[in-house]
């Protein structure tokens, strides 16, 4: 049986970019981002947090978490470090309440800005 | 969150030699900062700080880590104190760290392993600003990743007690290893500190410390006009 509308969690949707040696798969991702969140707050905080990886396409995905504990949820991803011997950082591109915005706002809006051409550092 | 659109600084890489500073300074520049400190650059590293400041859109700034050796610390502090770079020491065991915050010149004094009411009075009448490395939560786990969270609620506290400046840090050696502005405050909440009190560790201190180092500094209050 569902749960009543108005007895569900608020939820948030974190759009994040992967910067890794190797391509990750979602799978190792999933599993990663659960034994970090899960190594910082226990498990007790990660049902509190609310988690699950919903899209990764080896460079963008969304993650979603409760509202009010985006900043656990950036910082357990922040302390990703390797997976499985690759190294890899993991940057939280912005926050959203619907998937739809997270994709458009954060994702699309960043491929359209790499696609310009870009002043390089020199 | 207009509180992230500053100028934030990282003071404390070590990229690899070759095109580590560049590639770092790239990516960086990405995340959303203003300027990175090398630490003891090489002589190539010198190069690419010597192009960064001619740019003027990405600084590099140098980081002189003088070694937590007995011995040679108050001297090399003296000797190192009237160069353009930043000073750091990185804490060791109480009487170094007491050696370190007494000695004038002194900028940063990064993740002292004890730290106590003295010293704390002491780095505050000296104006020596506290770093927090945000790199050893990252990169430990489980009982040293627990240690280094006491240690710094610990140093959080007497920072805030005496009004000593802090500084945030993720110590990176590779391009991999830096973090945006926003993570390191969400990283940095975990110890207790406010996003108001990060804000400030990687972009107020930091400029404040700059400003400091520049030319044109007489002393706190005094300004050339």
């Amino acid at each position: 049986m569902k749960t009543l509308p108005t007895l569900r969690d608020k939820k948030r949707y974190m759009a994040f970019e992967v910067m890794s040696e190797q391509v990750i798969s979602r799978a190792e991702l999933s599993h990663e981002i659960f034994a970090s969140a899960c190594s910082l707050f226990g498990d007790t905080g990660c049902s509190d947090i609310n988690f699950s990886l919903l899209s990764y396409d080896g460079k963008y995905g969304i993650v979603r978490c409760v509202r009010g504990k985006t900043k656990e949820m950036r910082a357990a991803l922040a302390c990703i470090t390797k997976v499985r011997g690759t190294r890899i950082s993991i940057l939280a591109v912005g926050i959203s309440g619907t998937i739809k915005g997270a994709m458009e706002k954060f994702i699309q809006q960043t491929l359209i800005n790499k696609s310009e051409p870009d002043k390089e550092y020199k | 969150m207009a509180l992230f659109d500053g100028k934030f600084y990282d003071f404390y890489t070590h990229p690899a030699p070759g095109n580590g500073v560049a590639l770092m300074a790239a990516v960086a520049k990405k995340y959303g900062y203003s300027g990175i400190a090398v630490t003891n650059p090489t002589a190539n590293d010198q190069d690419i700080v010597d192009i960064a400041d001619k740019t003027g859109d990405f600084s590099i700034f140098q980081v002189f880590e003088i070694p937590a050796k007995r011995a040679k610390l108050r001297d090399e502090i003296k000797k190192h104190k009237e160069d353009a770079g930043i000073l750091i020491v990185k804490g060791a065991d109480e009487y170094l760290t007491r050696e370190a915050v007494e000695t004038e010149g002194l900028d940063i004094l990064l993740q002292p392993q004890k730290f106590n009411n003295v010293l704390a009075k002491i780095a505050s009448d000296n104006s020596v600003t506290l770093g927090f490395n945000i790199g050893s939560i990252i990169h430990t786990r489980g009982e040293a990743r627990v240690r280094e969270l006491v240690l710094m609620r610990a140093n959080l506290k007497h920072a805030r007690k005496y009004g000593i400046q802090m500084i945030l840090t993720c110590d990176s050696h590779s391009h991999y290893d830096i973090r945006s502005p926003r993570e390191m405050a969400a990283l940095s909440g975990l110890i207790g500190m406010t996003e108001k009190e990060a804000f400030d560790a990687m972009s107020t201190t930091p400029l404040g410390i700059l400003r400091k180092k520049s030319p044109d500094y007489v002393q706190e209050g005094i300004e050339i006009l």
